[in-house]
């Protein structure tokens, strides 16, 4: 049984079809990534997998059970953790109220006790009691993993988590996301940047204008270049 | 001249109290939806009518109205929210407003329907002699609606702040998504607001029966001073609210006494003018950390 | 030059005239419920321009009726002037009223301009209470019968012509501004701010405008109303009955004059037939409207329309608002271009941007940024995700301000220059998200991408596009010419939000071209378009460049795309620009690459 496995997904925004058909799978403690130009329909398709954004036609399907058509909330209270684009944290809250309020949140759910996301993020336990949005860009991703994990999640989808950070971050980031991955959480990451979702990702879906333009192996789209390809034409 | 301006000042507590739990009610509301309920005057109005009810009409003792008022009103919100304000989710802010400013009228036509005089009154719950301190007289009445109203908004900011009840609300207000990521449902967070908001509106209008009457113009009167006591405290900000509504209380009952009587209500269009043009953000808005 | 009367502009005026004519014809206590909702039919229309093409949401109504009213009345008893001078000075304070309202009401919509209105409601009718000496008090005033050059107004025949006339009158003119262009360009700075700014609207005086026209209106019927209430009390000018006029435009649809005149007169005739129930009246309009806004949000016009369906579907488009049929115009000569004064592969710089920079707190956002383009050339500038673009472009086409650096047009400096000023100059946009005004038809949206968008501009316009004025017809000349440009000519009169997103992007295009423009910046202008609708537009894009001169800066993540369109190429990362010039040349440099790529291995 697959961690999650979308079949023939579409989504729409009234006339813009971003997502065309999309299909993938995720095996329990794999990383896939998601990679693609912008436009690609990348966040829209990982947004309506989570349940933020309503689908037009096809299937998910976490653990086994049909999610379509589920509201975010509870789809998250299965054990679909997500982290967006934009981190979505409360600005006004310290570290510390964020986890507890995600902990607060899951209590039926035996969520994963915060010392645990300490031991994963030092530095969170070193900014405890510090509000979220005065938090550095890198700081906040690690907040933003870790009230996901909060929800003792079995599978961990990322929305471009390096964006908008510098890059000497990214090597810290993927050392966690790696960790995570390594404690059985499966990973489906999206990502622009090659060498984030190298170091992260065992297999590879390439996204194009809507459209699945290419699967395989790390490996294989390294060796074939195919980003190369999907991003700039023939080359 | 200090005992009145004693008189005056604990006038101003009083009224201002009052509109410190009106304005809480609403500023709760719209920190959890972000939308304005401009029906939560007439849910004070339901209040206070209920109050007569149970006071006058059915003589049950005073403090079943006190207890049993805002569990029934907020039942009534929470009602009207999922039937009304739920398939309005989607809809756009002039939408919402619509509804709620008409959801209000009907609501106060309903009441009207129902007893069809002007003004009910209805009598303080304590009626005892009054104390005097340094000249002033406050009646005991007086002292039992600005505590009871203070108490119970400060409680309730306090629940907010640290009980899970409020939690749910504040990380909403923080971010909509960042709460449903963490589990917390939208329908149930809305719920809940609309619920709290509307017994805080309704327990507002059991303070303020005995003291304005019930009729239609108080469920104007409460929307007009909750509104503007909340954008005197800043609009999301929950002290604000109390501390907006008392100071409102105290200067209009300083312009009635200083200057004329149908000045108080000009107090608000102009406090509300010049908060809204020049700081909009409030006098005591809360802490806002950087964007993130 | 006639030959264009606007049909739809003067239907509204005949209905109204035949009501009255039908009323006269009646009994007497039918002819004072007609008069009575002839006025209401004014204010639905007056609010029509405000709650529904400004949405502005106003609680007003009844304190600017009462300022008209009374001071028509005043004028009248205390000093002694004649009735039409008196309504005509109602419509002037009720236009001061509605100036008064639109202060702080520009700054803020929604929930905040409700409550500002609700207030100045509450104290105008508290302020006309107290002022015994002026107003009488609460015990109100007697208006004396108006009298008209002799005619002395005294019966309820009198009453209904007099009000007929006038309000007929009222509506006509309210009717012309909200069917031209001046109606058009406010449901655009209402609809879409950011899309009416770029095109020289500037949406704080349009809705300054439409709370002045409106308030005008409002007052005006006050004082023609008044002599037909005969006494003149505050309270009956008070919150319940403002909060109640806004059901006008609500019920009876809110887009239209239909509207107004349906919710008005509807409504204040729903009384009399409802009066066995007549206690339940309030409680009914109020649910009423908030089953409309439920259920029904177009309103009795939209319900009309439906339910009478393709019978009689031109009729229904006009009583939706919709512009009348198109006049069969085809331009007989090609629409005169600028004349190039350069050759196309001219080397003079059209554009130039230098050293711009921009941070959001800690981030540098835009970092000592150039770029030029030539007279006539394609620029692109592509770079990964938050890399700049969005704020240079933003930054260039005026809705962002430079902390540093200068950008210069064909001698003209653009910094601290508003957004709305680049259409004058020459400089047009698309937007990521396509931003046409949905309620307009495309014809109607180009006409916008013209320009010369001022309010008192598209007041004039109106008129003239009433009589159908040569400018007018002008203006449709050039709008559908560049329809039929990009080959939209035969969905000229479709509302813009029922095209496709391929047909909207070349709707945006249309609206770029029409004024004529130098320079139009595109951003993401192929976003979410399928690969057969890009080539499209790609070759629409470069056609249009070369037959019409316009130079163009294309913003845009799609990178095939951009490398056959682009003559020269900008590559940006982290706010920089990191690489320029040839596109097939500079996407193959390994430092661009690595932008997107990270640290290449040895493949």
């Amino acid at each position: 049984m697959s961690a999650l496995r979308v079949t023939d997904l579409w989504v729409s925004y009234g006339q813009v079809a971003a997502v065309r058909g999309l299909s993938l799978h995720v095996e329990p403690g794999e990383a896939v990534v998601l990679l693609g130009p912008n436009g690609a329909g990348k966040t829209s398709a990982v947004e309506a997998i989570c349940g933020f954004v309503p689908k037009r036609r096809g299937k998910v399907e976490f653990l086994g059970e049909d999610i379509s058509g589920l509201s975010a909330s509870t789809i998250a209270r299965k054990g679909l953790g997500f982290v967006p684009q934009w981190r979505d944290l409360f600005s006004t809250f310290s570290v510390e109220e964020t986890l507890v309020a995600a902990e607060a949140a899951a209590r039926r759910r035996k969520p994963t006790p915060i010392e645990d996301i300490y031991a994963l993020f030092p530095v969170l336990r070193e900014r405890k009691a510090q509000l979220a949005g005065s938090l550095s860009g890198g700081e906040q991703q690690m907040l933003a993993i870790g009230r996901a994990l909060v929800t003792n999640p079995k599978l961990l989808l990322l929305d471009e988590p390096s964006a908008g950070l510098a890059s000497g971050i990214t090597l810290a980031l993927v050392q966690s996301i790696n960790r995570v991955r390594e404690s059985g959480v499966a990973i489906l990451l999206v990502e622009q940047n090659m060498e984030i979702a190298r170091a992260i990702g065992e297999r590879c879906c390439m996204l194009a204008a809507g459209d699945l333009a290419w699967q395989g192996s790390m490996k294989e789209a390294i060796e074939r270049n195919e980003a190369a390809r999907v991003y700039f034409g023939e080359h | 001249m200090l005992v009145e301006l004693g008189l005056v000042l604990i006038a101003g507590l009083k009224f201002g109290a009052i509109y410190a739990l009106a304005a809480l009610g609403l500023v709760v509301v719209h920190k959890a939806t972000k939308t304005v309920n401009f029906a939560h005057g007439a849910f004070a109005m339901l209040g206070a009518f209920a109050s007569f009810l149970i006071v006058v009409q059915w003589e049950w003792p005073y403090w079943t109205a006190y207890l049993l008022i805002p569990i029934t009103i907020g039942a009534v919100a929470a009602l009207l929210e999922f039937v009304i304000l739920r398939p309005l989710r989607r809809a756009d802010m002039f939408t919402v407003v619509i509804a709620t400013v008409f959801l209000g009228i009907a609501l106060g036509e309903a009441f009207r329907l129902t007893y069809n005089t002007e003004l009910l009154a209805v009598p303080g719950m304590f009626a005892g002699s009054p104390f005097v301190y340094w000249g002033v007289i406050i009646t005991q009445e007086t002292l039992w609606v600005i505590a009871g109203a203070l108490v119970t908004a400060v409680g309730c900011v306090i629940v907010f702040r640290y009980g899970k009840l409020g939690r749910g609300m504040r990380a909403m207000a923080a971010s909509v998504r960042g709460a449903q990521i963490c589990g917390y449902s939208v329908d149930q967070v809305y719920m809940v607001a609309w619920c709290l908001g509307g017994a805080l509106a309704g327990l507002a209008g059991v303070f303020v029966a005995p003291i304005a009457g019930v009729s239609v113009e108080l469920s104007i009167a409460v929307i007009t001073a909750g509104f503007v006591a909340g954008v005197l405290g800043g609009f999301d900000s929950l002290k604000g609210a109390i501390l907006g509504g008392l100071l409102l209380g105290v200067i209009e009952s300083l312009a009635a006494a200083y200057i004329s009587s149908a000045m108080k209500n000009c107090v608000s269009f102009f406090l509300l003018f010049f908060v809204l043009m020049w700081r909009p953000e409030g006098l005591f808005p809360e802490k806002v950390a950087r964007r993130v | 030059m006639f030959k264009r009367f606007a049909f739809g502009g003067v239907a509204p005026f005949v209905a109204v005239l035949l009501c009255t004519v039908l009323g006269l014809a009646l009994e007497n206590y039918l002819k004072y419920v007609i008069a009575i909702a002839l006025v209401s039919m004014l204010i639905g229309v007056a609010l029509v321009v405000l709650v529904g093409l400004a949405r502005c949401i106003t609680l007003a109504s009844g304190a600017v009726m009462a300022i008209g009213a009374y001071t028509s009345t005043l004028l009248m008893t205390r000093v002694g002037i004649p009735y039409l001078i008196g309504l005509v000075c109602a419509a002037a304070t009720g236009a001061l009223a509605g100036w008064l309202i639109a202060l702080p009401g520009t700054r803020f919509r929604g929930h905040n301009l409700a409550m500002v209105t609700l207030v100045f409601q509450a104290v105008a009718i508290i302020l006309l209470r107290e002022a015994k000496w002026l107003t009488g008090g609460a015990e109100g005033i007697h208006v004396p019968q108006p009298v008209i050059f002799g005619w002395r107004v005294a019966n309820d025949a009198d009453f209904l012509l007099l009000i007929g006339l006038l309000s007929a009158v009222a509506i006509l003119l309210l009717s012309i501004l909200v069917r031209g262009p001046f109606g058009k360009n406010l449901q655009a700075a209402s609809g879409n701010e950011i899309a009416a700014e770029a095109f020289g609207i500037s949406v704080p005086a349009y809705l300054r405008a439409a709370f002045v026209i409106s308030s005008m209106a409002v007052g005006f019927s006050g004082a023609l109303a008044a002599p037909r209430i005969r006494i003149l009390d505050p309270e009956s000018f008070g919150v319940l009955p403002s909060i109640f006029m806004l059901a006008y435009p609500i019920v009876g649809g809110m887009q239209s004059v239909w509207g107004g005149l349906l919710g008005g007169g509807g409504l204040r005739i729903l009384p009399e037939f409802l009066r066995p129930v007549a206690d339940f009246q309030e409680l009914f309009f109020a649910s009423l409207v908030i089953a409309v806004v439920m259920f029904f949000p177009g309103g009795m016009v939209e319900l009309l329309r439906r339910s009478t369906g393709r019978l009689f579907s031109r009729t229904n488009k006009q009583l939706a608002g919709e512009a009348p049929p198109l006049p069969a115009i085809i331009p007989a000569e090609p629409i005169a271009h600028v004349a190039p004064t350069m050759p196309a592969n001219s080397s003079e710089v059209l554009l130039r941007v230098e050293g711009i920079d921009r941070h959001f707190g800690a981030l540098h956002a835009v970092n000592a940024a150039s770029i030029t383009v030539p007279v006539g050339g394609i620029h692109g500038l592509i770079g990964p995700n938050g890399a700049g673009k969005t704020s240079l472009f933003n930054i260039i086409s005026g809705f962002l301000e430079a902390e540093q650096g200068d950008i210069d047009f064909a001698g003209t400096s653009l910094l601290d220059r508003p957004a709305r000023d680049r259409i004058a100059l020459g400089i047009t946009r698309t937007f990521q998200h396509v931003a046409v005004f949905g309620q307009l038809s495309c014809l109607e949206n180009v006409i916008i991408g013209r320009g010369r968008n001022a309010v008192v501009d598209s007041i004039k316009q109106s008129f003239d596009h009433f009589v159908g004025g040569r400018a007018a017809e002008a203006a449709i000349r050039e709008a559908l010419a560049a329809l039929d440009a990009v080959g939209l000519a035969d969905q000229a009169s479709k509302p813009a939000s029922s095209l496709s997103l391929g047909n909207q992007r070349r709707l945006e295009l249309a609206r770029a071209i029409v004024s004529n423009p130098r320079l139009i910046l595109l951003d993401e202008p192929v976003s979410g378009l399928a690969s057969d609708e890009v080539e499209e537009l790609r070759q629409l894009l470069s056609r249009t460049s070369a037959e019409r001169q316009i130079a163009m800066l294309v913003v845009e993540h799609n990178i095939p795309f951009v490398a056959k369109l682009c003559r020269t190429l900008s590559v940006m990362g982290s706010g920089a620009i990191v690489a320029e010039g040839n596109p097939k040349e500079v996407i193959t440099r390994p430092g661009v690459r690595q932008l997107y790529f990270g640290e290449q291995t040895a493949a």
